[in-house]
């Protein structure tokens, strides 16, 4: 009961202090998005049928790692450096309400910014995409498991190296990672590593779902997700009730 | 006693020890003051109290319960207003107490009840629905206080709560500080303001480099000087030595300012000496008036430290 309370007192919290962010992270995502879906066609002119699918459901994908692995650490590290955090832990509720709420309100400030990347590729393709109900439970199982990897990055290492790490993961999930290219064209060493880290598992439940008639839904990658995602709540959350 | 905390050590991973072998306890009822200038140790204690740093060894019990063990319960007995401002830009005062009052377990309509009366004790009214980004430091440290205080735990821990103040609501956050001790509340006051301290707490204990180095009422403290009165001497810059005290009490250099004990019957005495002194010219100035907590401060914590603390508090005093 008192957990419940907790949450919603704390989720009317964290929504009031950030709401200025939201049109910040829907214009940042947006970007995103149409730099991806209006830049790749130029890079390479004729994009055949796969390409132009994997494209217009990797750019939301994209989207929700930006803000969960780029904004969402570099937003915590700040207030670790400005002693913000400490003030929320010094608060008289559970460390778990706590840690929810954030994160329900920072799968508030995404999905806004997914479900108009999605619009907007479809738009500029003329795609006639055949969404599938899953599409809410396998959105939602991405942007927290990407919110969570980047909760325990920031809870974990000191403000810079969470800057300079950020920095490194969005060259990594632009260029290196299979969101908006299929894995079999990455290097055999690579793909190797993809297959156990969570990006290629995120990749694949977002178009999963977003174009089941395009692309299978392999059930193991929602699997990876979980893992990936229990893994980084419990180590936020270890890290936040760590008492130095 | 409701806070007892015994023999507490704290060595942070930098080797740095902030805290070494404090002991104190605050009642009910009363108003406790933690004296000491920067890097004292102050923060880091009541730090331990609320749960965010683990004691290296000694303990902490609030209400006969072990704090150290129960770091939930910590918070929800103690309410606290960190030294840092709070993080609540993106909501209103208003907001901000409510939400905190019911976090600390009072239904909506108490928490607005207790809201507006301190919004009205403290005179924040025209903010009330102001966003904090907009707030000045002062009136956003006033919000913080309103916080801490909206639903007071068992243990009201402040940490420098008039910081940024101006002189005016000062005096009505000093009011709302005594009641609530009256309403039952142990209250620590962390504070490096030594003249509002001396107004305003029940006992107080001076923190130097970790230790307690006194304890005790503010007159107790003064009584322990055996000085009633102070001469302080303003000395000549090109004098050739400083002056030696006739009265065998404390004698503390301060920048160019010598601070002496003087006890009541010698008063006479103390103005004669001053004037040869001034003839002399090894000093320009001097003024006698009765000894403060001040210049029990200034006699345990010593020169350059004190005369730290001094400068900041002329700097507060100005910037209010």
């Amino acid at each position: 009961m008192q957990l419940l309370r907790s949450y919603r007192l704390l989720v009317t919290w964290q929504a009031l202090r950030k709401k200025n962010y939201l049109p910040l992270m829907l214009a940042v995502q947006t970007l995103f998005t149409l730099g991806i879906v209006l830049g790749y066609p130029l890079l390479f002119p004729t994009l055949d049928r796969t390409s132009i699918y994997l494209i217009a459901t990797g750019a939301p994908a994209i989207s929700m790692l930006s803000v969960g692995l780029v904004a969402l650490p570099q937003t915590i590290g700040e207030q670790k450096t400005e002693g913000s955090l400490a003030y929320m832990r010094s608060l008289p509720v559970p460390r778990l309400a706590y840690l929810a709420a954030d994160l329900t309100v920072w799968l508030a400030i995404v999905i806004p910014g997914v479900v108009l990347g999605v619009m907007v590729g479809a738009f500029r393709f003329g795609l006639d995409l055949q969404v599938s109900p899953l599409v809410v439970p396998a959105v939602l199982l991405v942007a927290l498991t990407s919110a969570c990897i980047g909760y325990a990055i920031a809870s974990v290492l000191p403000y810079m190296l969470t800057v300079i790490i950020t920095q490194a993961i969005v060259v990594f999930v632009f260029m290196f990672s299979p969101l908006t290219f299929l894995p079999s064209k990455l290097p055999a060493w690579l793909e190797v590593i993809h297959s156990v880290l969570p990006i290629q598992a995120m990749g694949e439940v977002t178009r999963g779902t977003i174009a089941p008639n395009e692309f299978g839904l392999p059930l193991g990658a929602f699997l990876t997700l979980a893992v990936w995602c229990v893994a980084g709540f419990g180590v936020t959350y270890a890290a936040m009730s760590r008492r130095a | 006693m409701l806070l007892q905390i015994e023999d507490l050590t704290k060595v942070y991973r930098s080797g740095t020890r902030a805290n070494d072998g404090i002991s104190l306890s605050v009642d009910e009822g009363e108003v406790f003051g933690l004296l000491g200038h920067n890097g004292a140790g102050k923060t880091t204690l009541v730090n331990q109290v609320v749960g965010l740093l683990r004691p290296t060894s000694g303990s902490i019990r609030v209400d006969g319960r072990d704090m150290v063990a129960n770091p939930g319960l910590a918070r929800r007995l103690c309410s606290f207003q960190a030294q840092a401002q709070v993080p609540i830009d993106g909501l209103t005062p208003r907001q901000a107490i409510d939400l905190l009052g019911q976090m600390r377990g009072a239904s909506r309509s108490e928490a607005q009840r207790r809201r507006e009366h301190l919004i009205e004790a403290l005179d924040l009214g025209e903010w009330l629905d102001e966003d904090a980004a907009r707030l000045s430091g002062g009136v956003k440290r006033l919000v913080a206080f309103a916080m801490a205080a909206v639903v007071p735990g068992r243990l009201v821990m402040l940490d420098e709560p008039t910081n940024d103040v101006d002189p005016v609501r000062r005096r009505l956050l000093w009011r709302q500080v005594r009641t609530l001790a009256d309403h039952g509340a142990a209250v620590l006051l962390v504070t490096h303001n030594v003249i509002e301290a001396e107004r305003s707490v029940d006992r107080l204990a001076i923190l130097d480099d970790g230790k307690v180095i006194a304890e005790g009422t503010p007159g107790e403290l003064k009584g322990r000087l055996g000085a009633a009165l102070r001469l302080e001497l303003v000395l000549d810059p090109d004098a050739a030595e400083m002056p030696a005290s006739p009265f065998g009490l404390s004698a503390v250099p301060v920048g160019n300012r010598l601070m002496i004990g003087v006890p009541m019957d010698a008063a006479g005495q103390a103005v004669a000496w001053a004037e040869s002194l001034k003839a002399a010219r090894s000093v320009e100035e001097f003024t006698l008036g009765p000894a403060t907590l001040e210049d029990v401060y200034v006699a345990l914590v010593g020169g350059a430290d004190a005369a730290r603390t001094q400068v900041e508090e002329v700097f507060d005093a100005t910037a209010a």
